[in-house]
This record gives structure tokens, C-alpha cells and sequence, in this order.
């Protein structure tokens, strides 16, 4: 995950060879909408307005039904975020397992809401839905690397690690 | 063969293909079975879990199963029920399901009272939530001036996204979010680009979408007036109901007609409706100017038409019976007529009655090769929404005109000078865009094609296999019913009497010769000869603000009367309410209130053309001839009139064989390096939308489009009557040497679409 103010350039000759390249392996410009927006989220950090539109005139898609896929799918970011994204899960096992704690906690550390980028300009949480680690409730996701099961301890660790910048994915 | 099911034990019939719910709310059965997502021009989507019905099997291996009747094919015999407690059960929970963030506000919703929502909630018996958390609230957006949006009352139905984009292909419309916080809208706040997007209004359930404009003017439903109408924007006649209260239009809602709108209308036919309360529209009758009583304006024209040097100007913008009481009129005093305003337009409208019948939109949705000629959704939405659904169903569609329409963009586009798309509609019956279908269809804009495209759409039209049917749209509601009368050269009839001073008065009904109708450049010039002329007509105009005597008549919706589609079907319209002439302000009472003794009356409204004619008819001591004719002509035309809640009667073929018109009409000649001249429409653009605001607030810039080539910030046209000045606005969507304006820039000039025209750029705005 690239940094909340990443200057990438969408007229990259790169970037945009790559995408074109997406567009090009798809049976059908429209399909390779996923794969641009990943690129185009890996790239750039989210998905802005201009990335938006550039996604639709590359696919050929209408910027509505762009955003009808951004905004269906959790995993698109339409807002800047922190240098580290941490989705923690609040679906029915993990909020059995005390998920509310868990988001209390990681907001209180960030001083901003859910979806904001933390003070430090390091972190960014976001309520997410079940990632598939119910049998380790509760569960977070950091960046690429699911963890769990949470409490307060391993939380605090694990913050100030992606505060001071140490954190490594395994 | 009849094919029945039962549904808790009553006969349900239904048609092979269609499945339980539909079948049962076709038969008026549904009062079992709520429902949202289904709708039936949507179809079926299985999203709201409301139409439970418990079906039985017939041997006993299997147990009776709860399932969705909208998903369930109707079939012979089925045994479905719905009256016992479990489905009842279902329905009350899921309604309670669907209301958890419902913010329960119905006595502010503007839905109230004709809400699905409502209906379906206290038909279920749901009255308790036992749901204790917060609702989800939204922001709104604002969606322009017609649409007004309150999310939180959604059920997420999905019916106004499956009309939006998948019925009416709009791209700015969609379904954002997963889960418990899905919304409907656009991208961004601002206005909505489909022409049809007033159809949300309708097809949302509840509250979230509801009519902007009848917000100014509010009233709860069951306070309205309402009647069986007929749209007056276009020639496609869409069924519409207009609802009314104290003497005021509120509000225009679909009324369905199968072959033609069936459940939906154009904004244009729903948001033009203020014309009718428009602060300029006349209602008081007025001589030279002044606002003055009825009998002394009667009285004056009566003595002008006495003289004996009158002639008499109807419009294919009013209906039929008016029309016909005028030539009923001039027939009488036997004074010229003529029902159009220029030669033109005659020979357009005698074109357009000439083509064989015309395909309803319900058989044009079933088309599968289908040209268009012309920005078809900018003169007759609704014929474009056809098209739409024809697309929808695979059709294959080719659009030739001379800038990218909306139409084009979904389909194969030809970019074409309004010239080389004549020669090349000469050629399509060859041309593989119209080869391998079963239904080939052709629509077309008339005015783009012009009389010789008219013609050579028909000659095409003979080489085509005998099931391909051609259609030809007007913005007037009654160009076929007037292009009866406007059969054999009266329009140069006419204008040569004034030329040659056999006349030296006019008496024109619903037509603008001085303003914007076709040929009013040549008007202009003629008028000199006149010492005065009168109108009949609900809209102010330049030949009203002109006219010696103006008599106000009734709008549409305020009297009876028929329309001829471009079909040629006859469509009654029936009175809805009764204008009052002036609002009431007492300055007694300080109310707008009457009287309550009943001591102040409501002044009547402005009367129908009719009246007035036949008051004429009785001053000139010619009534009882009068009334013959008309009586004979309408019976002639219409032997059977048809009633306001009919589909319609189409006119009889004699009729149209009339129309095999001698004098070939000739194309413009146009020289290759000249500059041609193409029409510049919108979709709420028409005489009478053109006084409603709201929808105005939407029209698009005025000026001169042309292709970007072109570098000037201005220019001066020159046609035969006059000279234009108009901005310059750049338009990609212009093909090369192609010049369009508006309608009124043409009667400016004196010319019509297709036309070579001079043209001086210029650098100065
Ligand atoms: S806005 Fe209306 S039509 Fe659209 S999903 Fe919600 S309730 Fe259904
Ligand atoms: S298509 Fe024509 S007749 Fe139908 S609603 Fe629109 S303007 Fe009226
Ligand atoms: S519920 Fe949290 S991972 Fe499945
Ligand atoms: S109407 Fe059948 S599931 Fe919605």
C-alpha cells in the first residue's frame, strides 16, 4: 500500500500501458474493470475522481457503474488512507468475540473516525466485513495479512508497531 | 385453450409464459399477494422476499413449500395458497424487515396515500418493529428540478435502477453500496439526464422519489381531480392523467396504454403541464391589446368575418374537433383555409399521412432491425424509449443524422449532411443494416427528412419485405388529424389570396405564424397586407401579443377533444377540471378561499375552440350549416368517435388514400461546398413545455451548433426572410458543414431543415 498522498500520475505512459495491457487480456473491455482498479488503487493509494473516470474510458464502462463497483466492493478505497489500512471485522463471530473493543480501541489510538487517516498520517481503520477467519475471532486485516485472534494486548503491540513503522507482514 | 391455476382455491386464468404474481395481478387477484420488486414492465427480480405463496403438490411425497409467486412459472393446475398462517407469517415479517430503517413519516412523505408501500403494510397487518437499534440515515442529493429523493424511505426494490438503466439505458443513474447501505443516485448532486427520468416518480414504491414540481403545488392524491387524457407535446399521444384542484393543474401521471406508453411517459408529457398555469397564458379575451368582454370581441370579428375577406389558419398543434369547426367555419363563409402554415409543412404532413401504417411503439419494442433518422427522442421521447426496449430485447439499430444523438450512442451511427442522409435513406432497402431480421422498422424525424426524404422513405419502404413498417414523429400532437385538410395546396392558396388582397383578415386557431411555426419568415411579410388578424389560443405567443382579437380557450386537459397519433389513431381526451379565469384573491377576506355563503362565484374558465366558433357561427346566422358540416366531416373521419378510456380507433384506410399525391416533392439542391442547415431540438423543447420553468431550467444553451472546426465566436446566417446573429457553440457531435439551429432561427430566416445557408463567421461574440 502505497502512501495517503501518492503523486502517481495518471498520464504515466507506464501506468497507463499497463492498464491498457489489463483491458486488452480481458474477453471483454468491461471485465477487466476489477483488475484496473486494483492497478489503479496500487498505484495511486485509492481510487480518486480522476482514477474513476480514467477507469471508464479505459473499460468503456460509465463512471456510474464504476462507482457502483467501488462502492460495492469493501476492499475499493474512494477516500485517501494512512500509510496502513487495518479492516477489523465486525461480523457475527467476531462480534461475539468482542470486535467492538477491538474498534474501539484502534479508533481511540487513531483520534480520528473509521475511514479517516490517523493524526500520524500512519494509519487508517475501517469496519469490514466477515474476512473468512472466523475460527480466529476476532480478526483484523493489515494491509494484505489477515491476524488473529485480537485482544487489547496484541492491539497495542501491534499499533505501535504501525506507528513506529516496524510492522512486517509475515 | 384456457389455462388456469388456483390461488386459495378461486380460478386464476394466465397466458403461457407468465409466472403466478403477474397472472394474478393482471386478473385484479393480487389483493393476497404484496409485492415490490416486481413490476410489470420489469419484471421479476426475487429481491424483496413480499410475494410469499404456499404451493401444494399433488401427490403427498412432497410437503407444501413457501416460495416467491414472482419466480414461479403460472402453470396448469398449480394449487397455491395463501391464507393460512405461515405465509401470513412471511409476509408480515418480511414487510417488517423492509421497514427497519423505514423513518415512518408518512404524514410529510408526498407518496402518502398512493404509496405501495403504505398499501402493502396494512394490507400485511405489520404494525409493530421489534427492532429497537438507530435507522440508517442519508444524505440526499439533489437530483434538478424535477425529481426530489428521500433515501432513507427506501426498501431497496431495485425498481428504479432496473428502469433507469436497463429500460431506459441512462448511464447516470445506479445502485451504490452492498448490504444494509445500499443508495440510489447519481454520481454527483445534479439534475438527471434521462429524458424519461420522471418515471422514478412512479415506479418507486415508496417515497424515496417523488414529482418536484407537483411539490410546489401540493396535494394529497385523494383531493385530486383526475380524467382519462391524451398528451398534447407530441404526436407519439401518450394516455396520461391529469390531476387537478381548484381549478389548477397539479400534476400529469401515466395512464396506461399497452400499444403505446404502457407504463411510463416522457418528462416532457409529464413536466410541461404548467403552461396551462403560466403567467402569460391568456385568459381573458382581449381586443387590440386590452382585456375586454367577450361579446364586444365576438361582436368585432363577427362583423370582420361579415366582410367577407377573411381566411382561416388551423394547426396540427390543436385537435381534431377544433380544427375541423374552423374549416367547418370557412367552408360556410366560403373563405380559404388552410391547416398549416407553409407549403412545406402541407406537403410534410401529407407525406407523413401517405406512409402505410405506422407500427405502434408496443410493435417497434418488437422490432429487431430498426434505423433511426433524426434525434427521434428529442421530437417524440417516448418512440425513442421504444427503441430502448427493442435494444434491450437484441434488436440491431442503426441511427442516421447529422450529429451524435443520444439514440446514436446506442447503436451503429451514421454521421450524415442532412442531404446525403436523403440519398442514403433512398438506399437502405440494399443496405445490410436492415438485412436478417424478421421486423425491420424505420422511424424517423419528418422535419429532418423533409417531404422528398418522406417520399423516399416510402419508395424504400415498397422494397422491403411486407411486414417492415415505417413511422415518421412531429412535436404536435395532431399533425395527422390536421393533414386531413392540408391536402391539396391550401397553405399557397391561402397565402396567394393575401398576396393578391382578396383577403385582408385572418382567423388563426392555435398556430404562430408570426413567431416560431414553419414559414413564419414569409408571415412576416405577408401580414402587411392584413388590417387585422384574430386568434384562438391557450398560449401567449408573438401572433398573440399581435392579434386584433384574442379569444382564450381551454387547455387540453380542460376540455374534450380528439387527437390523431402519428399512427392515425384517434385518441379521445375527456375534461378534467374547470379553469377559473382569475384566481381568487379576495381583498375582502384575504383568502383565496370563495365565499363561504357563497356569495362569490368561481368566474369560468376560458371556453373550448368550439364554443367560440359556434358563437361565431351564431352571429353570422350560419350556426345550423355549421354544425352540419362539422357533424358530417367528424363522421366521416371518425364514424364511430372513439371514448376517452378506449385504446383508440385507428382512421380508416380510405382515408389515407387520399393521400397519393401527384406533385413529387424536390429536394434542396445542395453544392458540396455549401453549409446545410439541420434542426436543433431538445426533449422538453415544444411550444407549449416551452413556458413550463422547471422543465426550462434544463434547456440547453441557445445558439448556432457546428462542429469544432469551425474557429468563430459568432455568426450571421442569411436566409430569404431575414438575417440571424448567433453564438457560436462548439459541438463535437456535428458532423462537418453542417450548421444546426433552433426552430426559431428557421422561421427567422425563412427556411427549413436541409436547407443550403449563407454564412458570415465572425470573431466578436
Ligand atoms: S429508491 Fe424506491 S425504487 Fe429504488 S430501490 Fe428504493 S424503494 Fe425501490
Ligand atoms: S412521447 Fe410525446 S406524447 Fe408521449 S409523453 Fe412524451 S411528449 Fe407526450
Ligand atoms: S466474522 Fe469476522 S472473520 Fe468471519
Ligand atoms: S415481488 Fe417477488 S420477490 Fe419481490
Amino acid at each position: 500500500m502505497s502512501s495517503p498522498t501518492s503523486t502517481v500520475d495518471l498520464h504515466d505512459d507506464a501506468l497507463l500501458a499497463r492498464l491498457r495491457a489489463l483491458v486488452a487480456e480481458s474477453p471483454v473491455p468491461e471485465a477487466a474493470i476489477s483488475e484496473v482498479l486494483q492497478a489503479l488503487q496500487k498505484a495511486r493509494g485509492y481510487i480518486d475522481d480522476e482514477a474513476l473516470q480514467l477507469a471508464a474510458t479505459l473499460t468503456g464502462l460509465s463512471p456510474v457503474k464504476v462507482e457502483e463497483l467501488c462502492t460495492f466492493y469493501s476492499l475499493v478505497l474512494r477516500e485517501p488512507v494512512g500509510t496502513h489500512v487495518m479492516r477489523v471485522c465486525d461480523s457475527i463471530a467476531c462480534h461475539m468475540a468482542g470486535a467492538q473493543d477491538i474498534l474501539t480501541q484502534a479508533r481511540q489510538h487513531c483520534g480520528v473516525g473509521f475511514g479517516e487517516v490517523s493524526r500520524s498520517g500512519k494509519l487508517t481503520v475501517i469496519p469490514h466485513v466477515c474476512i473468512g477467519m472466523c475460527d480466529r475471532a476476532p480478526a483484523v486485516l493489515v494491509d494484505q495479512e489477515a491476524l488473529g485472534p485480537m485482544d487489547k494486548q496484541a492491539l497495542t503491540q501491534l499499533l505501535a508497531q504501525l506507528e513506529a513503522d516496524v510492522w512486517k507482514p509475515s | 385453450m384456457k389455462h388456469v391455476f388456483y390461488l386459495d382455491g378461486q380460478e386464476i386464468p394466465f397466458v403461457p409464459g407468465q409466472n403466478v404474481l403477474e397472472a394474478t395481478i393482471a386478473a385484479g387477484q393480487d389483493r393476497q399477494i404484496p409485492y415490490f420488486c416486481f413490476h410489470p414492465a420489469l419484471g421479476s427480480l426475487g429481491a424483496c422476499r413480499q410475494c410469499a405463496v404456499k404451493m401444494y403438490s399433488h401427490d403427498s411425497k412432497h410437503p407444501p413449500r413457501i416460495t416467491m409467486a414472482c419466480l414461479l412459472p403460472a402453470s396448469d393446475d398449480l394449487q397455491l395458497v395463501t391464507l393460512e398462517n405461515d405465509v401470513h407469517t412471511e409476509h408480515r415479517e418480511i414487510i417488517e424487515l423492509l421497514m427497519t430503517n423505514h423513518p415512518l413519516d408518512c404524514p410529510v412523505c408526498d407518496e402518502g396515500g398512493q404509496c405501495h408501500l403504505q398499501d402493502m403494510t396494512v394490507q400485511t397487518g405489520h404494525s409493530v418493529r421489534h427492532y429497537g437499534g438507530p435507522k440508517r440515515t442519508y444524505r440526499n442529493q439533489n437530483l434538478g428540478p424535477l425529481v426530489y429523493q428521500e433515501m432513507n424511505r427506501c426498501i431497496t426494490c431495485y425498481r428504479c435502477v432496473r428502469f433507469y438503466q436497463d429500460a431506459a439505458l441512462g448511464e447516470d443513474f445506479g445502485v451504490f453500496g452492498s448490504r444494509n447501505r445500499v443508495s440510489f443516485g447519481r454520481l454527483e448532486d445534479g439534475p438527471l439526464e434521462s429524458p424519461f427520468s420522471g418515471n422514478l416518480v412512479e415506479v418507486c414504491p415508496t417515497g424515496v422519489f417523488t414529482d418536484k414540481v407537483f411539490r410546489h403545488d401540493y396535494v394529497r392524491v385523494w383531493d385530486l381531480q383526475q380524467g382519462p387524457s391524451v398528451c398534447p407535446h407530441c404526436a407519439v399521444g401518450c394516455n396520461t392523467t391529469p390531476g387537478a384542484r381548484l381549478g389548477t393543474l397539479r400534476r400529469i401521471r401515466n395512464r396506461q396504454h399497452p400499444e403505446i406508453n404502457g407504463h411510463f411517459l416522457c418528462d416532457r408529457g409529464r413536466y410541461a403541464f404548467p403552461y396551462v398555469t403560466a403567467h402569460s397564458r391568456p385568459l381573458q379575451p382581449r381586443l387590440k391589446g386590452e382585456t375586454s368582454r367577450q361579446e364586444a370581441v365576438l361582436r368585432q370579428l363577427a362583423s370582420r368575418l361579415e366582410e367577407g375577406r377573411s381566411g382561416f389558419l388551423g394547426s396540427p398543434r390543436e385537435d381534431l374537433q377544433s380544427n375541423l369547426g374552423l374549416f367547418a367555419l370557412a367552408d360556410c363563409l366560403h373563405a380559404p383555409f388552410a391547416a398549416v402554415t407553409s407549403s412545406w409543412a402541407e406537403a410534410l404532413a401529407q407525406q407523413c399521412l401517405a406512409l402505410p401504417q405506422a407500427p405502434s411503439l408496443q410493435e417497434v419494442a418488437a422490432a429487431d432491425r430498426i434505423v433511426v433518422i433524426g434525434d427521434l427522442d428529442s421530437i417524440a421521447p417516448m418512440a425513442g424509449f421504444a427503441v430502448r426496449q427493442a435494444l434491450g430485447r437484441g434488436a440491431r439499430l442503426t441511427v442516421l443524422a447529422s450529429s451524435r444523438t443520444g439514440l446514436a450512442r446506442k447503436g451503429d451511427y451514421r454521421p450524415l449532411r442532412p442531404s446525403a442522409l436523403r440519398d442514403q435513406v433512398a438506399q437502405l432497402a440494399d443496405d445490410p443494416c436492415l438485412q436478417g431480421g424478421r421486423v425491420p422498422v424505420l422511424l424517423a424525424t419528418a422535419e429532418t427528412l423533409g417531404p422528398s426524404g418522406l417520399y423516399a422513405l416510402r419508395k424504400t419502404l415498397e422494397k422491403l419485405p411486407a411486414n417492415a413498417r415505417a413511422g415518421a414523429f412531429v412535436n404536435r400532437p395532431n399533425l395527422f388529424g390536421a393533414a386531413y385538410f392540408a391536402a391539396d395546396g391550401h397553405t399557397e392558396r391561402l397565402q396567394q389570396a393575401l398576396r393578391q388582397r382578396e383577403i385582408n383578415h385572418l382567423l388563426c386557431l392555435g398556430a404562430d405564424p408570426l413567431g416560431e411555426d414553419w414559414g413564419a419568415g414569409a408571415w412576416r411579410t405577408l401580414s402587411s397586407g392584413l388590417e387585422g388578424f384574430a386568434l384562438l389560443d391557450m398560449v401567449d405567443s408573438a401572433t398573440a401579443r399581435a392579434a386584433e382579437a384574442l379569444l382564450p380557450v381551454a387547455a387540453f386537459p380542460e376540455r374534450a377533444g380528439l387527437f390523431v397519433n402519428y399512427e392515425g389513431r384517434i385518441q379521445a381526451f375527456a375534461p378534467v377540471y374547470q379553469r377559473e379565469a382569475q384566481v381568487l384573491h379576495s381583498a375582502v377576506h384575504g383568502s383565496g378561499f370563495p365565499d363561504a355563503a357563497g356569495g362569490m362565484k368561481h368566474p369560468l374558465g376560458p371556453p373550448s375552440p368550439l364554443f367560440w366558433l359556434g358563437r361565431l357561427a351564431e352571429l353570422l346566422h350560419v350556426h345550423e350549416a355549421w354544425q352540419k358540416r362539422l357533424d358530417f366531416y367528424l363522421h366521416f373521419l371518425c364514424p364511430a368517435a372513439p371514448d376517452p378510456d378506449s385504446p383508440g380507433v385507428l382512421l380508416p384506410d380510405t382515408i389515407r388514400a387520399r393521400f397519393e399525391i401527384a406533385t413529387l416533392p424536390l429536394p434542396p439542391t445542395v453544392g458540396p461546398e455549401q453549409w446545410e442547415l439541420d434542426i436543433f431540438r431538445w426533449y422538453g423543447g415544444e411550444t407549449l413545455a416551452d413556458t413550463a420553468e422547471d422543465l426550462q431550467s434544463l434547456a440547453p444553451l441557445r445558439g448556432l451548433r457546428v462542429h469544432p472546426d469551425v474557429q468563430a465566436a459568432s455568426a450571421t446566417l442569411q436566409g430569404p426572410c431575414g438575417q440571424l446573429h448567433l453564438p457560436v457553440i462548439p459541438c463535437e457531435d456535428m458532423v462537418q458543414g453542417v450548421i444546426a439551429i433552433d426552430q426559431e432561427g428557421f422561421a427567422e430566416l425563412g427556411l427549413y431543415p436541409g436547407d443550403p445557408v449563407e454564412v458570415t463567421w465572425e470573431q466578436e461574440p
